[in-house]
């Protein structure tokens, strides 16, 4: 069975029962599988569909509609820009894809380059079974998503729910948090959200009675894709006593892992708990997590050479470091690779300085992070000017970048420098910069 | 002519958010959800106030001015 199979059973189980909500506007089960039918019968069949990502029922709707064609969905960042919109549309005609392949998700991923990886049915439905076991979701829930539908962690709050006929909620971030607060008043017996550390930083500065004054209807909350600092944990324990916090090891690769309610009365830092009932997870010689079972990837798309690299044996090695301790929980420790982590969105600083040296008045740069109070690091490009940089100002490059790379790629902070240092050999001295 | 206060908040903003169009006349439009965040807590870190998720309205975040406008009526 594929996911689409569940949705169809939902609707005709709960046919009535609201399936998702999003900006003024719901759908029940049956209504919503009759949309998708509908979109899926002017598809043709078995194709790879880039999408752009509308937050909306639409991009709910289209996502299940190829399935049903038999097609791939390719769902991409809101704001991505044309040319690399064409340019991924491009390289992926005519590619040939394993048996059952649902989804291409494109990440930044374990190894640092934009690379396209390959998600089988099998998959979304063993990292639903994983949620549900490991996170107790129920048919009674409603889940709120404020996160991008195009990446993981987002997308496969959506597996669960439709298996369990549970309502979702989409809302387009979180920039107006009094819409948050009025999707957690959403008529469910109980209601649920994933949230990553830069919100959760965010939601405790900003508005934290009103957070705790949800105390009773927050079934559970979510957190991954960065580490929560211990301090938030233990704010978040004391405002939610009755709610279970989950903190949570994923990848676009691996797919969902583990998971740790911290709200266990010792709120272990760093921790993110046991294996769930599709996954295993081995360390390394080295100290790199590795994992095993149905949620991982089949590989990247057109890449046998990294696939090869990441993916081998049926295990995905990370290039996270971390161990598992005497109860046989997982702990991360730190990331053996380059890339940069910008409030959960992982950004390969190579493709940022690929991009920028592109502007004829960039002669040098490096991007590296600088600490931030909410996403916990931002990036921050260091330029050496060309001669004739004159009045060009740091704006400009930044409008540059930002139409050739994702919102979340674009560097927040600019500093100009005399030169950038370089090891003996001429790469960039990234040790150097992480100082 | 801009007051004091303005042209503080610009200057701070200036810093914190070095990408956002502070002129915009559509200035909420031009905020991410980090940049409202970021907004609101530079904000009640330097005038010693207390803003709040509920304050980060498109029309309290549509100008400098309507910003200093928050800010004079929280400090009030």
């Amino acid at each position: 069975m594929i996911l689409e199979d569940y949705l169809r059973l939902s609707a005709q189980k709960h046919p009535g029962k609201t399936a998702i909500v999003c900006a003024g506007k719901s759908l029940s089960y049956k209504e919503l599988w009759e949309r998708v039918e509908e979109r899926s019968r002017h598809l043709h069949k078995g194709q790879i569909l880039t999408l752009k990502n509308s937050q909306d029922i639409e991009f709910v709707v289209s996502y299940f509609a190829i399935h049903i064609a038999g097609g791939v969905a390719v769902p991409l960042e809101k704001d991505t820009p044309d040319t690399v919109l064409k340019s991924i549309s491009a390289s992926l005609e005519g590619t040939i894809l394993p048996q059952g392949t649902a989804d291409i998700l494109f990440t930044t991923g374990t190894t640092g380059k934009s690379k396209g990886v390959i998600i089988s049915h099998k998959t979304i439905i063993a990292d639903a079974e994983n949620l549900i076991h490991g996170q107790g979701f129920s048919h009674d829930l409603a889940f709120v998503i404020n996160g991008p539908l195009n990446h993981i962690g987002s997308l496969s709050k959506i597996y669960p729910l439709v298996m369990l006929g549970a309502t979702m909620i989409i809302l387009d971030g979180m920039k107006d948090m009094e819409k948050f607060f009025q999707a957690l008043d959403y008529p469910a017996p109980k209601v649920a959200t994933f949230f990553v550390p830069a919100t959760i930083r965010m939601l405790l500065q900003l508005s934290k009675d009103r957070l705790g004054s949800y105390a009773d209807r927050l079934d559970f909350i979510e957190s991954g894709a960065a580490p929560l600092p211990h301090p938030d944990m233990l704010r978040l324990c004391e405002l939610l006593p009755r709610t279970r916090l989950y903190n949570t090891y994923a990848s676009t690769e691996t797919g969902i892992i583990a998971t740790y309610n911290f709200n266990d009365g010792r709120c272990k830092s760093g921790c993110l708990g046991r294996p769930m009932p599709h996954s295993r997870i081995v360390i390394t010689p080295e100290g790199l997590i590795s994992c095993q079972g149905d949620t991982l990837m089949s590989g990247y798309v057109n890449d046998p050479e990294q696939t090869a690299a990441v993916l081998r044996e049926g295990t995905v090695f990370t290039s996270d470091l971390g161990y598992l301790d005497d109860e046989g929980m997982l702990h991360l420790t730190g990331r053996q690779s380059d890339v940069i982590n910008v409030g959960g969105f992982k950004v390969a600083p190579s493709e940022v300085e690929e991009a920028a040296m592109a502007h004829p008045m960039v002669k040098d740069c490096i991007c590296v992070d600088k600490d931030h109070p909410i996403t916990g690091k931002a990036l921050m490009l260091l330029v050496v000017w060309g001669a004739d940089a004159a009045g060009f100002s740091a704006r400009d490059l930044a409008s540059f970048l930002k139409e050739r790379l994702e919102g979340y790629k674009v560097p927040l902070f600019y500093e100009e420098v005399p030169e950038i240092k370089r090891t003996y050999n001429g790469k960039l001295d990234r040790k150097f910069y992480q100082r | 002519m801009e007051n004091k206060i303005q042209q503080k908040i610009s200057s701070l903003l200036e810093e914190n958010l070095p990408l956002v169009d502070l002129n915009s006349e559509f200035l909420f439009t031009e905020l991410d959800s980090l940049g409202v965040a970021t907004i609101l807590m530079v904000l009640s870190e330097e005038f010693g106030i207390s803003l709040e998720a509920a304050d980060a309205t498109p029309k309290n975040l549509s100008s400098i001015a309507s910003l200093a406008a928050l800010v004079e009526s929280k400090t009030k």
